[in-house]
Parts: C-alpha cells; structure tokens; sequence
C-alpha cells in the first residue's frame, strides 16, 4: 500500500515535470504545427543555466540553504531567461526562414538544432560530458508519513514539482482563453490567414509561443535541478520526448489535454516500472508503445480537435 | 478627385502561374465597386493581395493615393482597409462575440462594446447567440458574423468576397441590404461577387475580370446593360 | 533563390562595368596570393602544409599544393575571360573555391599558430597570401553578381557511340583519381598527422570551384546526360572503376576499411532515402533496421554468444536478415496507414527507441544485451577469409580488400534497386504522395501500400547492409543503432540530396571521411551534422546532388516566379528588406 502511495506520488512529480515541457510542445504545434523536437533540449539548456546561475552568478553567501528563498527564484528566472532567449532565437534563425518550406524541412531543422544544442552544452559547459551535480542543500526537506507497514516520502521540491505545473497549466490556460493576445494565438493557430485579415500580426504572436513555451521549460529545468540534484545533457532528449507523448495523448494543441496527458505519462512510467515486467528497464518502452497507439487508434489524442484543414 | 483605392497594373502569380494579370480599377470614396466574372478569373488572388496576404509580382495599390502595396497585412487593416473574406473564414471554435473582438483586434479604443452592440443590433440573432461557438452557426448567419466582424475594425473600405456564396435568395438579399445599408453609413465597399446581377444592381461601378485581366468596366447599371455582359455572365444570347 | 527574389531582397547589385576589372582584378590577385608567403613562422607541428610556411624565403616561386590550386583558379579565372563560357558562372564557382581554399588555410594556422601574427606580419616577416587571395575570391564572386546568371549551356548528347563511351570512361577514371587523391591527401588524421585536415579540406574547397565551373559550362551536364543514354554502360564502368580504387595509391589497409565502412552507411542510405527521398516520409528510427539484420546475421554466423548453435553460409544469412528487417520495415510502416506526416515521425523514433530498449536488455538472448555479440567470424568465402589481405600473383591487395569488393558490389545492387523503382510505376506513386498525399489517392493511388511498400524495401536494404556489418566489425552491440545514427544517416541522405543515389552515396562517404581526416575535430562531429542539417534546409534544401526531378521544384535556376503567399511579414513597415521569404 505504501508502495503504491509512494509510486503514486513520484508519478505525479515527474508528471507535472513532463507537463511543463508538454504545454510548449503543444502551444507551438497549435500554432506552426511544427513537432519543436529542440523543445526538450530547451528543458535540458533551462536546467544548465538555471544551475549557472547558481554556481557563477550568485555570490557566494548567497548560496547555502538558509538563502534559498532569495537563491531558488533567482536560478528560475536565471533558466527562464535564457531558455526563453533560446526559444525565440530558434524560432527566428531556424523555424522563420522555413515557414513556406515543405513539411519536412522544419521539421529537420528542429531535429539538427536539437543536436546542436544537446551538443553545444556537452562541450562547452565545464564538466557537462557527465551529470553535474546541483547544490544539494537547498530545499531538501522531507516529509514522511507511516503507512502500514512501509513509509511514504514527499519531499518539498516534489510539492513545489506539482504546485507550480498546476498553477503554471491554470495560468496558462487563462491567459489564453481571456486575453487579446491569447485570443490571437487561438486565431492564429486555427487559422492564420484570416487571423492576418484581423490584423493580428503571426510573427509577433508566433514569437509569444515560443517566449511562454521556452520559460516554462526553463522553469521545468531547474524544478528538475534541485529535484533529481543533477542535471545532465541526456535529459533533453528523453524528457523532450516522454512530453510529446504527453502532448500526443492530451491532444497536440490543448493546454488542459497537455498537463492530463503530462501527469499520465508521468504516472505510467513510474507504475509500469514498479508493477509490469522488466521494471524500469522496459518502462520507456510502455510509453513508446502507448504512444504509437494513441497516434494510430486516436490522432487526435484525449482532447484534441480533429487536425485543420489548411485551406 | 482621388479614389480612396486605386489598384494599378496589378499583377500577381503563384510559382509560375500568373493568376492576375494587369488588372487596374479604382473604388471611389462611399460608392459600391463591384468585380465580377467566373469561378477562377482572379478576383479573390486581387482581394487578397490588396489586403496584404499575397505579394504581387508588379503593380501597385495606392489607398488615398499613397501605396500600400509592400505593407504588411496587419498595417493595411489599421490603414482602414477591412476584408471578408471568401467562405467566411470564422473561427469556428470561438464564440460570437470572441469573433468579434478579433473583428476589432487593432483597435485600442473605447468604443468596441458599443460597436459591438451595433452588429448586434443589425443581426439580431448573433447577439441572442452571442456565447455559442460560430462553427454551430448556419451559412448565413456565418455570413452576418462575417460581415460583423470585418465591420468591427471600422474600416474606410470593406472588401466583400463571395458574401452571398451559398446562401437562400432570401438571405442573399439581406445580405445586399445590409452593404447597402453599410454604405448609408459611409463605409465604401468593394464586393467581389459570382452574382453579377445582383451585385451590378446596387453597384455604382461595376469591372468584368476574366482570365486575370480586367475587360470592361463601367457604372453598375451600364454593366447590367451591357450586352456581352449578358451573355457572358447572366447567362442570356 | 530565384532571381526576381534577390532584386526584392536587395541583395548586392554590382554595376556591369565593374565585370571585367573585378574578374581579371580577382584572376591577378589570385595568382599574386599564390606567389604569397602565407604564413610568418614555422608552426609547431613543423611546417604548414606543403611548405608554405616560409617557402617564399627559401624557395620563392615553388609553388606547390594549395597554393598550385589558387594559381590554377587565378589563372583559369583570367582566361576564362577570353573564351566564350557562360563566364559569370564560372567565376562565381571559381570565386567561392578561392574563398574556400584561403578561408581553410587562413583559419588552420591563425587557430594553431595563435594569432593574427601568423597570417598578416609578425615584424620581420610578412605573409598576406591568404588575405591577398580571399580577396581575389571575393572579387570574384561580385564579378559574378553583375547581372544573371548566364543558362548553362547544353551541349548535344547525340553523339558517336564510341565517343560517349570513350568520355564516360575518362571521366570515371578522373573521379576515382580524384576520389584517390582526396582519401590521401594529407594523409589520415591524427595526432601524428595534424595537417590532414586543412589539407583535405582546402583540397576539396578546390575540387568544388573546379566542378562548378565544369557544370557552369554544361560539361558535367552533358556528361550525365551521356551516362543517362548509355545507363548500363555507364554502371558497369563505374562499378569496374571502383573496384580499381584498391590499385590506387588509396589502396592501404586504413582506406579500405574506411572505404569499407562508407559503403555499408551508402547502401543503408539508398535505403533511407527510397523512404524519406522518394515517399517523402522521415523515418528517425531507420537505424534499428541496419541493427536488426546485423543481430540477424551475428545469430547465423556461428559466434559463441550467438542464440542459435548453427552457422548458414553469408549469402543466406544475408538473406534471412534483409527478410526479417523487411518484415520489421512493413511493421514499423503499418501506422502509416492512419498517421500522417510528422507524427509518423515520431512513430519510427518510437520505434528506434524501442529497438535500442528491447537490445539492451538482451531480449529473448538474441542481442547479447550489454555484453553485445562478440567475436562474430569474417565472411569466409572459398577458404578466403575476408579480413586477410589477399594475394593474386605478384599484387599483394590490403586487408578489407574483399569487404571493399562485397560491399561495391552490395551498393551496385542496391543502387539498381533504387533507380529501377524510383522510374516504376512506384516509384511514381511515392514521388505523388510525397508532393501531395490526398491527391495522390485522389487519382486512384493506393497510398496505404504504396507507403509500407517503401517502409518495406528500405528496411530490408538496410537489413541486407547489417549482415556485412555484422560481419565487418566482428561485434555487434545495442549502442551501435542509437538514434544518433539514424540522424547521422538521414544527415547523409539530406546532404547528397532527397532522392538522389548519388547524392545518398556522397553524403554517406563525406559524413564518414571528414571525421576520418578531423581527428582533432572528432569532439564536434554531432554538432557539425547538426549545423548542416540546419543550413542545408535553409539554403540548399536540394542537397549537394539534387536529383533531377527536385532540382525543377526545389528552387533552382532557372526556375522563376515570386514566391508569395508568406506568413512572414513585415515586423514594422519600414522593415521591407528582410521579407520575402
């Protein structure tokens, strides 16, 4: 039973991690439809820079536990910052050049520069060719509840981990229902051209996408930092696509189908890997499975709308 | 006196394909200007390229004698040059009234609400329904929604494209109604329309594009008149 | 792009008149570059390449390697002026292989000698060579910019049988002395050899203004025509050719086993290619399928860790994992069926993802897991085992001569496969779903099938090309069949050109040699695959050889008209100059 809570729990932190980088997967495929497979690895550059911000921007007072308070937004805005800078710079190098190109053109621009920046942290970040280690003493309260038998531990950046998604998701989702810029992303995404005849201007509100996806990916890579306590170059890619799954299953373009979508991969995985055979060795692979399935049997995922038809 | 648009040796290809070509006519200030000619002569490709969707290969489209030929979409419809376009193009998943303000999405005035209340008080049956989807909306209700929502930018000239396509004679004559109403009210409309004898009938100027290129062009009444005209598109000998 | 895009864009517009002065100008400052110390002090690693260093010091005029190469492009630059040739092209290729050649031996020693010093004057020394002739490059090119670009001429393909034969056999021999040259120059990269590097690439800065040249007055284009007349002619010639490379002086144990290892990326690329070039589908998880039918095959060959206790000759083997491939293929395509465009993309990423999972964990013992499958025995054929070297009468052959031999033989084959499908009825078929699926089915196409058909075939070419891989590196471990690979592969594909076969084939071999010759660069090869996926789409999405049905729609010259219709406007209205595309 405490097995169960416990599993229970850790799916819904690493749901709500998968969340936050799923709702950028899926605002821009609303929006370009373009599969942005770079998006993970702007989870992963959110999660270094959120850390350098830590060990080179921080004085060093400033970095011992009871600093936290003042540390932790500082490192946030530090990855969202930078994660946002990198989102609307791809966009406009490498996605804007390509909007009239064929399909698959962005869609291998997205995949190089993915590998560029996988690439650029690994060589170019002091020690990055192995986990770094993120400051251990912050936040690491734990609490633990007697269950049964066994005991059940949350720790605080668990909770902050499923806070923040939740809250990030409702924001998120209000923004873009009550706005008038969240009105003209919904305009652009259904149709572009009579979005235009409103006057709305897609670049700008392309480049809004890309800004909110990329600062809550920056935002997912440091509540992934001080969560895991390191972060590491691989994680781009694996988190990247663990939220497209998320973003597929929810429905790609749908904000409430994204953080759904997020919260069950989230939980498949940890339960999958506690209770299927082969455990966490074939956990990947249920997901993978799980996706080709909905892609197949539901395109449109949970929440989705049928795709548009380009006129 | 300087027309409020003029469009000069127009024109426009997609690839190699030339879909308008050498196209020139002027709408002046409060009239109705009518294009007309069959499916495929190049009236919307003209439509769209006025409001900034497309680019043209040459020519130039002045608005009160200045051009707006390379300005971007969003800058012509602040320039008071509003487009409905053809099929309505609504965006189904949004509600009435979200329409609408996207409708008025450039302005930052204070006015919307009461601009709002005038579409709702021309079309009755979009203010009842005002919190529905507009993908529910029958096709000429889509249509009034339509022609609401490019009203809401308060534009100088609304272009009209296909506004009567699909549409019951009843409600296609409404629909006429109202541009004439529309013009009693100052706005300067340039139609673009299949139905060339009810759009000559309420035009004061009236162009026959075919193939891409403009071939006649007269008052709406002489148009109507016209013999080849007739034959060509009012199917008579 | 197109040439009414450039006058929106703004692009440069040089004045006619300075055609000529800046041509000849570029031509003179060519030749006075070469003539150009380049360098002011011997580097480290002992003397720049080919001497260059301080060889106007004690050796002035000796003109050699690169520096021969900036005289030749000088001096054809020049003439090229008073012969009738569609001279703008020319000098535009010439120009941007000058560019090439000086950028390359500028770089190389301002990194490696430290400093600006080394290539401009360090007091008593002086060497603005490099300088001296990217400017004759740049002149060059704006020389080429003083108005269109001229049509490349097309010379008469009708000529006598015997001539055409004659020509292609001349100009295949070229290639494999130039392909032999390439592989050589500067020798294999390392730590020993630090040059290899600027070497090969300053010579194939080279090599490209030269055949740009030829293309630019038709003669490359006539000579694929004549190839495209005489097709088997042309095969077997080129297939002959090939197999001389082990005579050449690229014939060492190293070069084969890399010509080797080029040949089994280029048949598994063909195989890509026929899925992502022709069906227009991307497939990221292509590599499982070269993964499978090595697994396949290292089960056959009789190797201890192998799940079966049997040994079947190659051939059946081979055969056995291009069928399981194949069938894996069809299945990986089946959601093809109901998912479309990227997200199958994401289905065959799956797919890889779950291959590599499914290895690792050594599933049903057939992959070794971690431990991999190891000593998986060379092909052994007639008592010859493939990894001797191999004597025939007095010519001793180097070792990996025989995978040489197979594998030209293996990409021969597929490359057969390739054009005879690409001119069938399917090949049709697929080049309409790519350019638009619903009115592909529209006009009566059975894209369903037509699109596990191509899934089908890829993988089972791939599968083929993992037997010899198997074989070849005699290991056969779950990590060789990452993702990375499959992006390596389609970086291969997307380089030659979508749908091209020798685009394919000199994709697989320059990904694969480059590293070879950039050792010292061996960290940044991802992300060079990287940045080359992301400019080639940008500003050559045909590749390097476009194949000719794309070269038509994939902005070429020749090929007119605006493009319109862009999402991308105006961000102020004062901003024209960065629109249009």
């Amino acid at each position: 039973m405490a097995t169960l809570l416990q599993q229970l729990i850790n799916g819904l932190v690493l749901g709500g991690l998968i969340a936050l980088i799923a709702l950028g997967y899926t605002m821009v495929y609303g929006i370009i439809q373009l599969i942005n497979f770079a998006h993970g690895e702007v989870f992963m550059v959110g999660g270094f820079a959120s850390l350098a911000t830590y060990s080179y921007v921080l004085p060093e007072s400033w970095r011992d536990h009871g600093h936290w308070p003042i540390a932790l937004p500082l490192m946030a805005l530090g990855g969202a910052v930078v994660a946002v800078v990198l989102a609307v710079a791809m966009e406009r190098l490498a996605y804007r050049p390509l909007r009239n190109a064929p399909r698959l053109a962005p869609l291998i621009t997205a995949l190089g520069v993915s590998v560029i920046l996988k690439e650029a942290v690994r060589l170019w970040y002091p020690g990055a060719t192995a986990p770094v280690p993120f400051p251990r003493a912050f936040v690491d309260e734990q609490f633990r509840f007697q269950l049964g038998e066994g005991t059940v531990t949350i720790g605080a950046t668990a909770i902050l981990m499923i806070v923040v998604s939740i809250l990030g998701a409702i924001i998120l989702q209000t923004y873009i229902t009550r706005s008038r810029m969240g009105r003209a992303m919904r305009a652009t995404a259904q149709d572009p051209d009579t979005a235009r005849l409103m006057g709305v201007n897609p670049n700008r509100t392309i480049v809004l996408t890309f800004t909110i996806g990329g600062a809550l990916a920056g935002l997912a890579g440091v509540l992934y930092g001080i969560h895991i306590t390191n972060v590491d170059t691989e994680v781009g890619f694996l988190y990247g696509i663990f939220a497209f799954t998320a973003a597929v299953l929810g429905g790609v373009g749908s904000i409430k189908g994204a953080v759904i979508g997020g919260f069950a991969i989230g939980l498949i995985k940890t339960l999958s890997g506690q209770y299927l055979p082969g455990g966490t060795q074939y956990d990947l692979v249920w997901i993978f499975v799980l996706l080709i399935v909905v892609l197949v049997f539901r395109p449109q995922g949970l929440f989705g709308e049928p795709e548009r038809v380009r006129a | 006196m300087t027309a409020l648009l003029e469009v000069q040796n127009l024109s426009v290809a997609y690839g190699a394909i030339e879909a308008v070509r050498d196209v020139s006519f002027a709408v002046g200030e409060g009239q109705i200007v009518s294009l007309i000619g069959s499916n495929g002569a190049g009236k919307t490709t003209t439509l769209r390229t006025i409001s900034g969707l497309l680019r043209p290969k040459s020519g130039s489209i002045l608005l009160e004698g200045k051009p707006i030929t390379e300005l971007a979409a969003h800058t012509i419809l602040e320039r008071g040059v509003a487009h409905c376009p053809e099929g309505r193009r609504l965006f189904g998943r949004m509600t009435v009234e979200e329409n609408l303000h996207l409708g008025a999405y450039v302005r930052k005035d204070s006015g919307v609400a009461a601009d709002m209340q005038r579409v709702y008080d021309l079309f009755p049956v979009l203010g009842q329904r005002r919190t529905q989807k507009a993908g529910l909306f029958s096709g000429g209700e889509q249509q009034m929604l339509a022609i609401g929502r490019a009203m809401m930018s308060r534009p100088r000239l609304l272009m009209l494209d296909e506004p009567s396509m699909g549409l019951s004679p009843i409600m296609t004559q409404r629909i006429f109604d109202t541009i004439k109403d529309l013009q009693a009210q100052g706005t300067t409309i340039l139609l673009v329309e299949q139905n060339a004898l009810a759009a000559l009938a309420l035009s004061d100027r009236g162009y026959v594009v075919d193939l891409g290129r403009t071939t006649l062009e007269g008052p709406g009444h002489d148009l109507l008149a016209d013999e080849r005209v007739r034959a060509a598109y009012l199917g008579e000998d | 792009m197109s040439k009414p895009t450039n006058s929106v864009t703004g692009s440069v517009a040089i004045p006619p008149g300075l055609a000529r002065p800046l041509g000849i100008g570029g031509g003179v400052l060519a030749i006075l570059g070469a003539l150009l110390p380049w360098v002011t002090f011997l580097l480290n690693d002992g003397a720049y390449p080919d001497k260059a260093t301080l060889q106007f010091f004690d050796a002035p005029y000796a003109v050699s390697g690169f520096r021969l190469h900036v005289l030749l492009l000088g001096v054809v630059a020049i003439v090229a002026h008073f012969i009738p040739v569609p001279l703008r092209r020319v000098l535009r290729a010439l120009g941007w292989g000058l560019i090439g050649v000086a950028a390359v031996n500028i770089v190389f020693p301002l990194v490696d000698g430290g400093g600006f010093g080394a290539i401009t004057s360090d007091g008593t020394n002086f060497a603005f060579g490099g300088i001296v002739s990217l400017i004759a490059g740049i002149a060059l090119v704006l020389a080429a910019k003083t108005g269109p670009l001229e049509p490349v001429p097309q010379w008469k393909t009708s000529v006598p049988t015997l001539v055409a034969y004659a020509v292609l056999v001349v100009s295949f021999v070229a290639l494999l002395l130039v392909v032999a040259m390439m592989l050589n120059a500067g020798g294999q990269g390392g730590v020993g050899n630090p040059y290899a590097g600027p070497i090969f690439l300053s010579l194939l800065a080279f090599l490209a203004g030269v055949l740009g040249a030829l293309h630019g007055i038709g003669l490359t284009g006539w000579i694929s025509g004549l190839s495209d007349k005489h097709k088997w002619f042309s095969v077997i010639v080129l297939v002959l050719v090939a197999l001389a490379l082990p005579f050449t002086e690229a014939g060492t144990d190293y070069w084969m086993t890399t010509a080797a290892n080029i040949g089994v990326y280029a048949a598994t690329a063909i195989g890509l290619n026929i899925v992502v070039g022709l069906a227009g589908l991307l497939d990221l998880g292509y590599v499982a399928f070269l993964g499978i039918g090595a697994f396949v095959a290292a089960n056959f060959s009789g190797a201890a860790a192998a799940a079966f206790d049997i040994e079947l000759p190659f051939v059946v083997a081979a055969i056995i994992a291009a069928v399981v491939a194949g069938i894996f293929g069809a299945v990986v395509g089946s959601p093809t069926l109901r998912v479309r465009g990227d997200y199958l993309a994401i289905v065959t990423l799956a797919f890889g993802e779950i291959f590599k999972k499914a290895a690792q964990n050594n599933i049903g013992g057939l992959t070794g897991g971690a431990n991999a499958i190891p000593n998986v025995p060379p092909i052994n054929w007639f008592g010859a085992s493939f990894d001797e070297s191999l004597t025939i009468g007095s010519l001793e052959l180097p070792s990996g001569v025989l995978y040489y031999v197979l594998i030209i033989v293996l990409v021969a084959l597929v490359m057969v496969v390739f054009a005879n499908l690409k001119n069938s009825r399917i090949g049709r078929a697929w080049i309409a779903i790519r350019e638009d699926e619903d009115a592909a089915r529209a006009m009566g196409i059975k894209t369903g099938q037509a699109k596990i058909l191509a899934f089908l075939i890829g993988a089972t070419l791939a599968g083929l090309a993992g037997a010899v891989f198997a074989h070849k590196t005699s290991t056969v471990a779950y990590d060789s069949f990452q993702f990375i690979e499959s992006v390596t592969l389609l970086a291969a594909v997307i380089l030659g050109g979508m749908g091209s076969i020798p685009g394919a084939v000199l994709g697989a071999a320059l990904l694969l040699v480059l590293p070879e010759k950039l050792r010292e660069f061996s960290d940044y090869r991802l992300m060079l695959f990287g940045l080359a996926l992301v400019l080639i789409m940008r500003f050559r999405p045909q590749g390097l050889v476009p194949d000719r049905h794309r070269r038509a729609e994939l902005a070429d010259e020749g090929a007119d008209g605006v493009p319109i219709e862009e999402l991308n406007v105006h961000d102020t209205p004062g901003d024209e100059k960065a629109v249009t595309r």
